[in-house]
Parts: structure tokens; sequence; C-alpha cells
């Protein structure tokens, strides 16, 4: 019973990874580009949830869309600000932009938080609930449930909107979206936002359930990569298989071996798959 | 000075950095020399495969750490001289350097840097709980010299003479690349790896030379590291801020061009010292803001750097001179 | 035979870029491969050079199979292929970028160098010699790239439209430097829109509509085969913008 129960919450926290996940796959299939800094944006949407809890009040609908819309328009500020002009530019200049903004984004908010743990004041979602004999802390249920119904959301939207697949004709062929009358730029911004806007709401959620300190992005955005490649990069149902798996892993590796050797389970895992299968369990070959 | 007009800027650098030492003789200033050389050395390192080869690696770290545990760990196991450790970081650090370059340099540069950064963080989160590494505390070196063989001086005088030489012969080293088959072979691949294959370079095969050399070089700066310190851990030799160091002061000074590194080391390395000084511990923190900001801009602005920025402001006569 | 591709095709999921192409090049020959835009011609170019690995066929060169074999492969046996939008390392001067190709042989620094000067002089770049490859316009960066396949010392060269986007008398210095590098003995396969320049350089033309050889022979004998006539007609207004462009 106990191993079930470690499963569930390795299911639960792995639905999040999804979903942070996903915006870190979009913007790699859309422009071919890897954001370092992605793990900083889940984290930051965490501070952004707790400021808004400790300043504002509400409820988790509150922090939720709080840290989706802060996230969303740093999202689409970076992109209009730095990504835009690095974009077709030396490989040097890609990775060093977002790699920069990750160290910025990362010590300014020890600076400003300081390196201690938080978690955010008692909300209305705590205690626990049996389920068919497992004891599931509330939190991490509504947290995994709502981010695994947020990337079937993110899923739909790419698949079956007009902004979906404007989306998607620019990333296959720029030249032809453009004489379609879509603009890549604005496009290109508004696939920033969606994904930093995913990473805000992941880390709102991920807040809801578990303390954090500026220094989770990091092990977040790794843990992200490890997610895409898995996943294939460029594939948000991916991404979600992925997510649940890599949560799975460390839940299990954590249980079976010890906490610390979680992180380094899943790091092995991203060499190993990038020796056997670089473009993903899912992916083509 | 117009009859040996490429030769000159290289002398007068020979020479100040010879005799700094003798100029500014007190401890503090000897520090930050040491600090200088063994970031430029580093920063060098990195630049044979960062810079040359434009393949951005984001955690060479894990071969400084490599190459700053081996001495410690021989010394700590064997009672040996630390010295005797640098040959076993620097094959340790080739061999990871193959199993990394094999897979991800036949997809695109991401991977590659992706990798890096993953396999560093993986290898420091191991190193903190392997007891035989010393776990979270790691490793010491000997704590005073049984002979000049250990390398154990209490002046940090001779430290910067064997620094300053190891530089030397990097800096030569990256002077023939640059001019051998080799070197044309990395900046073709940088810019054009399609067209260079189609030209006949093999393109994977030197690319996986570009980061073998890089790692056997990087595991020495690491090696007079922790030989020199006596003291290593997790943190110090394979924490990010390792690796931020390298990519920061090759990218700031110029990638890709022999004296970038150098440059960028005599930008940071005492910026860094004043912010430490001025704000004492807590400046730390703001010295990787900072570092983060430089980055950013780096990457918006001027990716060649400030050697590139020179020669876009320079005299065009000046930089016709020394074109080739 | 020099060259020789037997039924190549290419498919990107259900859809064939080529068809069950054959050609077969003779040691010395000019041959032009043309077609309209998205006709298969390029897909199957890239096959040739290495770039693109047929679904299924077989290319040999010189008694070779170089069905799989890799670009580099195909440069070291003595094919170079020059690319469609110019693909000269732009931060390095022209000479550098000739020595690139010219190390391929002569692997000392001076060896490749003198052989890149003599290259140089030989295609007209004598004078952007220590140029960045980037201040070139694009017709000497076109040059440019026939000098470096020219210094790997190629028995086949394989040109991707490097005539394309030139002026009238560029053109002429272009189709000049063509004859040249085909009476240093050279045989040379070259893909074109421009269907005056296949007629005054090639000896014999394939053309390609929908991934498929519709035609192949003497060019003034294409250019009069029905089906040519019809592939090119739907997409004629399409040639006069381009040309115009």
């Amino acid at each position: 019973m106990l191993l079930l129960q470690v499963i569930v919450g390795g299911l639960l926290l792995g639905a999040i990874y999804a979903l942070f996940s996903s915006g870190l796959t979009l913007i790699w299939g859309m422009m071919n580009f890897i954001n370092f800094a992605h793990g900083e944006f889940v984290m930051l949407g965490m501070y952004v949830s707790l400021l808004v809890v400790m300043y504002l009040g509400g409820g988790p609908a509150a922090f939720g869309f709080g840290a989706a819309f802060a996230l969303f328009v740093l999202g689409v500020v970076v992109y209009l600000s730095l990504i835009r002009y690095v974009l077709r530019g030396p490989m040097l200049a890609q990775i060093l932009s977002t790699f920069g903004l990750a160290l910025l984004l990362r010590y300014t908010a020890f600076w400003i938080f300081s390196a201690n743990f938080v978690s955010l004041p008692q909300t209305s979602l705590s205690g626990t609930i049996n389920v068919g004999g497992i004891l599931m802390p509330i939190p991490q249920l509504v947290a995994g449930v709502i981010a695994i119904l947020l990337t079937i959301g993110l899923h739909l939207m790419l698949t079956c909107t007009t902004i979906g697949s404007q989306l998607l004709a620019v990333s296959e062929d720029r030249g032809a979206a453009m004489l379609m009358g879509i603009k890549p730029d604005r496009m290109q911004a508004l696939a920033w936002g969606l994904s930093a806007g995913a990473a805000g709401i992941a880390g709102a959620l991920m807040a809801i359930a578990y303390p954090w300190s500026p220094s989770v992005g990091e092990t977040f955005g790794l843990t992200a990569f490890v997610v895409v490649a898995l996943g294939g990069f460029g594939s948000v149902p991916g991404a979600l298989f992925a997510g649940l798996i890599v949560g799975l892993i460390q839940a299990l590796s954590a249980f079976w071996f010890g906490p610390i050797y979680k992180d380094i389970v899943v790091y092995a895992l991203f060499v190993a798959l990038l020796w056997l299968r670089p473009q993903g369990l899912m992916g083509k070959a | 000075m117009n009859k040996i007009p490429a030769l000159s800027p290289t002398v007068l650098l020979a020479v100040a950095l010879l005799i700094y030492p003798l100029i500014f003789s007190g401890a503090f200033y000897l520090d930050v020399g040491v600090t200088f050389l063994l970031a430029a050395i580093s920063a060098s390192a990195w630049n044979i495969v960062g810079g040359y080869a434009g393949q951005v690696s984001v955690g060479h770290a894990m071969f400084f750490g490599l190459g700053a545990y081996a001495p410690l760990l021989c010394y700590k196991l064997y009672g040996w001289t630390p010295m005797a450790g640098i040959p076993f970081g620097i094959a340790a650090s080739v061999a990871l350097a193959i199993l990394i370059g094999i897979p991800t340099f036949r997809l695109t540069g991401h991977y590659f840097s992706m990798a890096t950064i993953a396999v560093a963080e993986l290898i420091r989160i191991y190193f903190g709980t392997w007891d035989l590494v010393g776990a979270a505390i790691g490793l010491q070196g000997p704590a005073t010299a049984r002979g000049w063989w250990d390398l154990t001086f209490r002046s940090e005088l001779p430290y910067y003479y064997i620094f300053l030489t190891v530089l030397a012969v990097l800096l030569s080293f990256t002077y023939l690349m640059e001019r051998h088959r080799f070197g044309y072979y990395l900046r073709a691949i940088k810019v054009g790896e399609r067209a260079a294959r189609s030209l006949g370079v093999p393109v994977q095969q030197t690319k996986i030379r570009a980061l073998v050399l890089s790692a056997m070089f990087t595991s020495v700066a690491g090696s007079l590291y922790s030989v020199k310190t006596g003291f290593i851990d997790p943190e110090s030799g394979f924490g990010i801020l390792v690796s931020v160091q390298m990519v920061i002061i090759a990218a700031l000074g110029g990638a890709g061009r022999l004296y970038g590194p150098l440059i960028g080391a005599l930008i940071l390395i005492p910026l860094q010292t004043a912010t430490n000084t001025w704000f004492g511990g807590g400046g730390t923190g703001l010295t990787f803001i900072v570092y983060g900001g430089i980055i950013v801009l780096i990457a918006r602005y001027e990716p060649g750097g400030i050697y590139d920025l020179w020669e876009q402001i320079s005299p065009r006569r000046w930089r016709r001179k020394h074109a080739s | 035979m020099l060259l020789e591709a037997h039924a190549v095709s290419k498919s990107f999921g259900d859809f064939f870029a080529v068809r069950d192409a054959n050609l077969s090049v003779g040691e010395g020959e000019i041959v032009g491969l043309i077609g309209p835009n998205g006709a298969g011609k390029s897909t199957f170019f890239n096959c040739l050079a290495g770039d693109a690995v047929p679904t299924s066929g077989k290319i040999i060169f010189d008694g070779q199979d170089m069905t799989k074999a890799p670009p580099e492969a195909h440069a070291r046996l003595g094919i170079g292929r020059t690319f469609q939008v110019p693909a000269t390392f732009e931060g390095m001067s022209v000479i550098d970028n000739v020595m690139v190709g010219a190390f391929l042989r002569h692997p000392h620094q001076g060896d490749a160098r003198d052989h890149a000067s003599r290259i140089i002089e030989l295609t007209g770049l004598k004078a952007q010699m220590d140029l960045a490859a980037h201040s070139l316009g694009t017709p000497g960066r076109k040059r440019l790239e026939i000098a470096r396949v020219l210094a790997t010392n190629p028995r086949l060269m394989l040109l991707d439209e490097s005539l394309a986007g030139l002026t009238p008398t560029e053109l002429q210095e272009a189709i000049r430097l063509v004859r040249k590098i085909h009476e240093m003995g050279i045989t040379i396969v070259i893909v074109e829109h421009i269907m005056e320049v296949i007629m005054t350089l090639a000896g014999r033309v394939l053309a390609f509509n929908q991934g498929h050889v519709i035609a192949s022979g003497r060019p003034e004998d294409v250019v009069k085969d029905e089906a040519v006539i019809e592939a090119y007609l739907g997409r004629g207004s399409h040639r006069v913008r381009r040309r115009s462009a």
C-alpha cells in the first residue's frame, strides 16, 4: 500500500512536470530553441503566487491566474527584447541568452527572497483524502489533476484552434505563413507567452503542494530537459506522457534508494536517452 | 614597433605578466594574480570547443572537477604527491568527453549544451553522496609540504609562475592550432557544418577532438586549483558557477579568439575581487546577478565579445594589418 | 560511366519527392537537370551529393556504391558540390574559405595555401583574396563556393543553381568559368532554372516533373519535348517573375 501511495504521489508530481515541460517543448518544436531559463520561470511562478497570497489575498484561483498572467507577460517581454535578436544568430548567442537570463533570475530571486525554503500559508486546500486505502494529500491531488487538464488543454489549443494552427504554420514554414498573412514575430511572441505562462501556472500548482527556494529553478529546468528528451522534442502529448514517467521514476528511486538519488537517476536517464534514442521515446526515428 | 607589429602586443603582455608579482608583491595582489591566471587557463581551455568549434558547453565544470579531485584522491588513498593525480584527472576527463561527444555531436548544438549541464549536475550530486571522495565535505591535500614535490608552498609566488607557464603552453598550443588544418576545420564547422562536410571535413571527429583537447586542459586547470588550495568539494569542483565563469570570461573577451579569454579575465577577475571586497560575503550573490546580466548583454548585442567590439571601432588600417 | 543512379527514389512519408530516377554520367560530360520548382531535381541532386539518403535505389560513383555514404566521403572520393543558397564560411576570409577545401588533399598549411592561391587566381577572386566572405555579393559568393569545391580536386562537380540570380554580364563570366573547369577534365552535373544556361553548357539534359524524369537527351530535343513544355508552361508565369526579380 505504501508503494502504491508512492506511485500515485510520483504521478501527481509528474503531472506538474508535464505541464511546465510542455511549455519548453512548444518553444523547441516551434523555433528549434532551448530555453535554459525555463525552470526559473517555474520558480518565479511560485514566488508570484506567494506574493499574491501575501499582498492581495484570494484563493488558489487568484494566485493561479496571477502567476500565469505575470509569467505570460514576462515570456512575451523576454521574446521581444532578447530572443528575437538571437534566434537566427550564432549558437553561442542562442545558448548564452537564456543561460544568462537563468542566472540573472535565479540570483535575483536569491537576493530578494533569500535561500530559505518557503511555502504558501495554509489555504482552503488542506487535509488528506482516503481513496481506496491510499492517503492522498488534497493539495497534491488538486494540483496534479489540474496540471493534467491544463496540459491536455494546451494540446487541444495547439491542434484544434485557429491560433494553434497559425502557431503550427509558423513553425513548419515561416515564409509560407507570412504569405498567409500570419505575422511570425507576433506568433512567436505568443508562443513564448504561452510557454512561460504554462511554467508560471505550473509553479502556482507546485506552490500549493510543496515548499521551495530559489534553487528549485535549476532542478526544474533540468527536469524539463529530461521530460522533453524523453517525450520527443516538440511534442506536447509526449511531454505529458514523459512527465508522468519522470515523476514516477523520481518517486520510486527516492523510495528505494533514498531521496538524494531521485535527481541522479533522472539525469542519468537523460544521458542514456541521448545515447539510445535522441529523438525521444515517442518521437519518430 | 613597426618591424614586428604582430608580435609586440604578445611581448608586452608576456613582460607584464612576468614582472607583475615583482611590482605587486603583496599577498592580496599576488592572490588576485593567481586567480586571474587560473581563470584565464580555464576559459582558454573552454575556448577550444566553445569558442573555436562553436559547441557551447555550459557544464565544463565536470572536467575541472575531475581534474581537481584526482590529485587529492591520490593523496588520500595512497599518500602520493597530489601531482601524481593529474594524469588520472586528464584520463577521466578524456573518457567523459568522448562519452558525451559521440551521441550529442550527431545532433544540433543544443543537445550538446543540454547534455553538458545535465552531466555536470549529475556528477556534482553524485560526488556529494560518494564517501570515497569525501561526499559533501570533499577532500584535503597535505597540510604541510613533505618536499617540493607536494607543490605545497606557503607563498603564492611559485604558484603564480607555475600557472603562468601552463597558460603560456596552452596559448602557444592554441596559436599553433589556429594555423593548423584542425583550426581551419573548427572555424568552418562553427559557421557552416553542412558546407564543411561537403568539402570533406570529418565534422563529428573534429568536434570530438576539440572537446577532448578542451577537456584535457580544463582538467589540468582543475588540478592546479586543488593542488594550490589543498581542498576540493562538490560545489567548488563541479558547481554550475565554475562552468559559468569559464563561459562568461571567454565570451566577454571574445570566444574563438586567442586572447579573448585573457581579455575577459583581465576585466572580470578584478571586478569580481572588487565586489567581493566592497560587499563582503553578501557581494557573492550580487556578483552572479551581474554575471547573468553581462551574459545576456553579450548574447543580445555583441556575441563576439570585446574583441569584436574593438575591431569594429578601431581604425580600418589597424584591422587590415592584423587581419590574417 | 563515372556516375550512375539506378531507380533512385526519395520519399518523405507518403510523398515521393523523387521516383525511380535514372542517370548515368560519363567522364567529361556536362549534364543538366531541369524542371519547375519542386519537381524533385534538388532532392535528386542532394541524393547524388550524399546530403540525403535515397529511400530506394542505388548510386554508383566510379564503381563504388555511394548510396548511403555521408557527404564527407563524397568529397574524399572526388565529388564536390555547391549550394543553392551560397554557404560560404562567413567570418573567414576568401583565401581561408578556399583553404578549407584545399586541406582535403594538402594537409599542411603551406601547401594548402599555395594550392588555394592557385585556385583563387584561376577563378578570378584574386583581388578579393583577403576580404571576409560576407563582404562579397551573391555573385562573388557563388564564385567562392565553386573555388572552394575546386580546391578539393574533384573529378565530378555538382553545381546547384550556381548561375542563378546573376546579371547578364556576370552570367557570361560564370559560364566561362564553368567551361574552364570542364576543360580541366572535370565532369559536371548542373541544376538550373534558366533554360538558356543549360542550352549553352550541357551536352545532355534530364527534365524532372513531380518527382519523375519526364525526358532526357540532347538539350535542343528536350526543350521541344511536349511533356517538358507542358510542365514548364503551367509554371510559365512563375518563371518570368523569378527571372525579372
